[in-house]
């Protein structure tokens, strides 16, 4: 039994299933008994009884080969390969037929061990169980169809052909008369024919039909569940425990006493405690609803391909083809410059359409563009170019301010250079330059008074002081301090008794500026006093209180350009002794004794009582025309020929405070308005501009400057516009003077 | 063409139709509403004469379609309109245009004679017709106003005032067209602008004198009385008097102080009420017995000139701002504007209403236009009256019908504006 015993120990101990190597091992032991085939199975389990139950089975096994069984063969053959059962039959019949019915008992044995070593050659893989018979070996038969032999046998002699005595019609009679013909089949190694017995008829049938080949075997038992979840009562196998399984296993002691070792040097480290963070987690369990929907919000959807249009047609429009030259032009652009990608092509049908040479091309750049191009969501600031602009309020909030035109003061007949009201606000004075000084009415435009000079009047100022009614007047090099005779007639008598009731001082001190009375016509004009000036007067303006007047002599080597008069003592005083530059013009301030010089750039302002520079306003700007000083003082507005208005807040810094470049033109004239905050610039651009220029007490609260209106009336003669502007004391009105010899009043 | 229910009445008794709804067309206009009260006259009145009618739709005159009057003005048209018709009046007939030397400053006109002061420092009197008829020349300064105190017989009294600071009162004999000044008042530090006589010119003469300076007591008053023997009363005195060769002096009775800007108008509104309108952007209301403010009426604008209808009870002012503004004196809410009237396009220096009507005014402005106004159109004036070739500085407007208005184009033009007027009503 050794030599079997091995291939099945092979076979069958890394099986898995026990099912299947109990079915195995049926087929194995076709014959035994079912209670056999149980034991068996039984047998498989239980591992140490499974070296004893293997020797019975091969133990059978070779009785059965000993017996020299035919049908045990082939009831093997048919377990091992059910296909091959019919052809296997035809085989058999051609045997027989060929080597007629001969029966020998051995022979069939013989015939029946070659089949199965034939069919079933490694059914065991040891070629001891080889039928050999006939030792030729697994060779076609054909060979040995000329000779009298079939083969050699295991001692090397020759195994003949039986005699064939048959020939066609044997055959033929045979097959008519012999009742087992259907039976008979014949065995190509022996040459001999073979009976089959009715069992193996049944199994060859039952075979044929797709059945089991054993008749008693049910294959559709109901299973037994020999390992189910369930624990039972009984052990599996009724065998007694083994001594060694109540005595401690030597082998565990070793082990167990090197495992100690190890653990005791070291070498054996203990188990790491398990990591107690879960391993898994849920990514999501933390994530904010609203970053999700933000994360949904900020989808960037890919940017849409254009649409073709008629330039991808194959045949698009004329217009849309281009001529030599743009194709020249696109040739010699560079890819990312060109307008389109391709060149516009026509063709007189669609059959005429090559394949498009770009498409990889094309898709490829979509694809580049589609995630190679980061996208990013840019925030659109939405900013109203509107908010930019600082807060200002509405011109319609800050009314009063002038907006129309109401009346127009005609008479001069050259331009009028400065204009003056008086401080009733019920006259004004105009002076021009064709010689004359006109006084008008403010309320009809009625001129009252027309005083001729001997010279283009440069400047008229009103004396601010309402106790007296004078004014001043420059032309060429003469001051005319001048009465007007206008308004309470007491006031008038009143200034004349004033300035004739002067007395001469003892010591008459040497002036540079020479004052006369005047008399007889002049005398009747309104000419009071005469003052005459080494160089040509530009300006002349009054201090607050009426009784110092300011006059500019502009000279560039001079130190002698500015003077201050005083009427009441009939003084002249030189404030200064150097030439800073030419001097525009001069202002007092209003309530301190300061005193503004503007000269061509800068702004200065003296002390007068400290007699020194206070501040240096820079206007930086070419060629300051005009200044006026805010009725309280503290701020300035200079324009200048470069069409600017700088707005100097002094407690701020001596840099203008706001720079205004409205006009078109150079400025000439600016004013402030008394009472309103108001301020207004005439320029020779024929405009008068007025602005909303609010002052505030508190400190930390800057101007606020607004333009509020645009002024037009004055037509513009030799580039010349308006010449010069003034307030209405208590009116938000603004006069203006023009070179088209007009005076004209907004309201 | 869709049809209104209106109903039409009239308080002009000798046009009076049968008070029955009709049914018009909704396109209807003056005229055609105008032609079916005359085809209703005619069936009514055998003898009648074709008259030409005006429209009022709830106190406003028509003058656009119905339809589009009645939506504009809001005016259901499902219901019976009320519809009051009016002779039309016609159009002021331009009558005279009196040449002066220069501007022409202020106007008065009786029945007779006219008023004029100019600025050539002389007053002078014209017939109706524009006869020259005196002259007087005593001021030695502009004649800023001119008013009639007394017409009796042949003898009349008036006032000329001045910017030389003097109020002339003459006495001038018409038979024998002979002047003489009778009374120099003084008082004022300033010129004289406006002078104003009060309702009851028999016994006692109001002469206000307004100035255009700003101090404390900028309105002041002088009230010389009007009595047979001329005796200066003993008011109070004033520092400074000095006595003129054309005539007696007299001081102010009293000063009005409380404006703060030059004072540009002043008026009766009745014998005890003076009011007065300013450059300081109000109108206020003096009690004369007590000397005090009895109310104030804030504009936004200067005011230029007022005037009072004792008709209708209203003040209408004339601003800068070229707006004529109606005012109710007596309201407790003294800035309430009832109406504001626009169209001129300059400073507005004259208004006077009308003597007769109180619905109608005159004003005239810098524009150069004399406008005629109903305050039932609002909208648009009547008429405007545009003769003038410079600002008009003066109207006036008597009790006769006549419209007058002088300018700084030295003309004094006359209108004859009696249609209405005649019609014996309203």
């Amino acid at each position: 039994g050794e030599p079997t015993r091995s291939p099945v120990l092979f076979l069958f101990p890394q099986l898995p299933m026990f099912d299947e190597a109990g079915h195995l091992d049926d087929s194995d032991e076709e014959n035994e008994d079912l209670s056999d085939s149980e034991e068996s199975v039984f047998s498989g389990l239980e591992d140490s009884g499974s070296d004893d139950d293997d020797d019975d089975e091969e133990e059978e096994e070779e009785e059965e080969e000993e017996e020299g069984c035919d049908d045990d063969d082939v009831e093997t053959d048919s377990v091992k390969e059910g296909t091959n059962v019919n052809e296997m039959a035809k085989s058999m019949k051609k045997t027989s037929e060929s080597k007629g019915v001969e029966k020998s008992g051995k022979s069939g044995t013989d015939s029946g061990l070659m089949l199965s070593s034939q069919v079933d050659e490694y059914e065991q893989d040891t070629s001891d169980e080889e039928d050999i018979r006939n030792t030729v070996g697994n060779i076609p038969m054909e060979w040995y169809k000329d000779y009298p032999h079939i083969g050699y046998d295991l001692d090397g002699k020759k195994i003949f052909k039986p005699i064939r005595t048959k020939d066609e019609l044997d055959e033929f009679l045979d097959k008519m008369e012999n009742p087992d013909y259907w039976r008979t089949v014949h065995n190509k190694m022996t040459g001999t024919d073979l009976r089959l017995s009715d069992e193996q008829v049944d199994l060859v049938h039952r075979l044929q039909q797709g059945k089991f080949g054993d008749v008693n075997f049910n294959e559709y038992e109901p299973a037994i569940d020999f390992f189910s979840s369930e624990v039972m009562i009984h052990p599996v196998t009724n065998r007694p425990e083994d001594k060694r399984s109540f005595i401690p296993s030597l082998i565990e002691k070793e082990k167990v006493g090197k495992l100690v070792h190890a653990i005791k040097m070291g070498w054996i480290k203990p188990r790491r405690p398990k990591e107690t963070a879960p391993k898994y987690y849920d990514l999501w369990a933390q994530e904010d609803l609203n970053t999700v929907l933000g994360r949904h919000k900020m989808h960037i959807p890919a940017p849409k391909m254009r649409l073709p249009g008629h330039e991808e047609s194959y045949n698009p429009p004329p217009e849309y083809l281009l001529t030599e030259e743009e194709k020249l032009a696109w040739e010699q652009q560079d890819p990312e410059d060109r307008r389109v990608s391709f060149l516009p092509q026509k063709y007189s049908c669609l059959r005429a359409v090559p394949a498009f040479s770009r498409f990889i091309h094309e898709r490829f750049e979509r694809c580049l563009d589609l995630y190679l191009c980061p996208r990013q969501r840019k925030m659109r600031v939405n900013v109203n170019p509107e908010d930019l602009i600082p807060k200002l309020p509405k011109p319609k909030d800050l009314q009063p301010f002038p907006t129309t035109q109401s009346l127009v003061y005609r008479g001069h007949t050259s331009l009028v250079r400065s204009i003056s009201v008086s401080p009733s606000g019920q006259w004004l004075v105009s002076g021009s330059d064709d010689c004359t000084v006109r006084f008008w009415e403010v309320s009809t435009a009625r001129c009252l008074k027309t005083v001729e000079v001997s010279g283009a009047v440069k400047s008229v100022a009103w004396s601010p002081n309402p106790a007296v009614c004078l004014v001043a007047i420059s032309y060429g090099e003469t001051i005319v301090l001048l009465n007007p005779g206008l308004g309470d007639k007491f006031i008038c008598s009143a200034t004349d008794q004033l300035i004739s009731s002067y007395e001469e001082p003892e010591e008459s001190k040497e002036q540079s500026v020479q004052w006369t009375i005047a008399e007889g016509s002049d005398h009747e004009h309104g000419q009071r006093l005469i003052l005459k000036h080494p160089k040509a007067v530009r300006q002349v303006t009054w201090h607050g209180k009426g009784d110092y007047l300011a006059c500019v002599m502009p000279d560039d080597n001079s130190s002698l350009q500015v003077v201050i008069h005083q009427v009441s003592k009939r003084r002249t005083q030189n404030p200064f002794r150097k030439s800073k530059g030419m001097v525009q013009c001069v202002s007092f301030h209003p309530i301190r004794p300061y005193f503004f010089v503007a000269t061509q750039r800068y702004v200065r302002v003296y002390n007068l009582i400290k007699q020194e520079l206070t501040k240096k306003l820079m206007a930086n700007c070419k060629w300051i025309s005009s200044m006026a000083v805010h009725p309280g003082g503290d701020n300035v507005i200079c324009g200048s020929y470069d069409c600017r208005l700088a707005w100097f807040d002094l407690d701020l810094s001596t840099k203008p405070y706001k720079m205004l470049r409205h006009h078109k033109k150079a400025l000439r004239g600016v004013a402030y308005h008394k009472h309103y905050p108001l301020f207004a610039s005439g320029s020779d651009d024929g405009s008068v501009i007025v602005c909303h220029g609010m002052v505030y007490n508190d400190l930390l609260q800057n101007p606020l400057i607004v333009p509020v209106k645009v002024l037009k009336g004055h037509t513009i003669t030799h580039d010349l516009g308006v010449l010069d502007v003034a307030f209405h004391p208590s009116q938000p009105w603004v006069f203006s003077s023009g070179a088209d010899g007009t005076v004209r009043l907004f309201t | 063409m869709s049809q209104l229910q209106a109903r039409f009445f009239t308080e002009n008794k000798k046009y009076a139709i049968d008070d029955v709804p009709f049914s018009i067309p909704a396109a209807s206009e003056v005229a055609d509403l105008s032609n079916v009260i005359n085809k209703l006259l005619e069936a009514r009145i055998a003898d009648h004469k074709h008259v030409e009618f005006d429209f009022l739709v709830r106190g406003q005159f028509l003058r656009s379609s119905l339809a589009s009057h009645m939506d504009t003005e809001n005016i259901s048209t499902e219901e019976v309109v009320e519809i009051e018709y009016v002779q039309k009046f016609t159009a002021p007939q331009p009558e005279e245009c009196i040449m002066h030397d220069d501007w022409i400053s202020s106007v008065e006109a009786d029945s007779e004679w006219i008023l004029t002061g100019s600025y050539d420092k002389t007053a002078r009197i014209w017939s109706l017709e524009g006869k020259a008829v005196m002259t007087m020349a005593g001021h030695t300064d502009v004649v800023k106003d001119v008013a009639w105190v007394k017409r009796d017989g042949l003898s009349s009294l008036l006032l000329t005032a001045s910017l030389d600071q003097t109020v002339l009162l003459w006495e001038w004999n018409s038979e024998q067209n002979k002047v003489k000044a009778r009374h120099c008042c003084r008082g004022h530090a300033g010129s004289v602008d406006t002078i104003v006589v009060d309702p009851s010119r028999t016994k006692l003469c109001f002469i206000s004198l307004a100035e255009l300076k700003c101090l404390k007591t900028v309105f002041s008053l002088s009230v010389p009385t009007e009595e047979e023997d001329e005796v200066e009363e003993p008011n109070r005195p004033r520092k400074k008097q000095k006595t003129e060769q054309l005539g007696l002096t007299r001081t102010p009775l009293m000063t009005l102080s409380g404006h703060n800007e030059a004072v540009s108008a002043v008026l009766w509104t009745d014998a005890e009420e003076l009011c007065s309108a300013s450059w300081d952007h109000t109108i206020r209301l003096w009690d004369v017995e007590t000397g005090e403010q009895k109310s104030m009426l804030t504009g936004s604008k200067v005011f230029n000139c007022i005037s009072y209808s004792p008709l209708c009870r209203r003040l209408a002012s004339g601003s800068t701002d070229r707006h004529v503004r109606l005012w109710d004196p007596r309201s407790k809410d003294g800035s309430l504007v009832l109406l504001s009237l626009t169209s001129h396009t300059g400073w507005v220096t004259a208004v006077r209403w009308s003597p007769s009507n109180q619905h109608q005014l005159v004003s005239g402005s810098f524009d150069n236009i004399v406008k005629l106004w109903d305050i039932r159109s609002c909208k648009a004036p009547l008429y405007d009256l545009a003769a003038h070739e410079d600002r008009v500085l003066c109207a006036d407007w008597t009790d006769s019908g006549l419209i007058l208005s002088g300018g700084a184009d030295n003309k004094l033009y006359t209108y004859r504006y009696s249609a209405y007027v005649s019609d014996a009503g309203a």
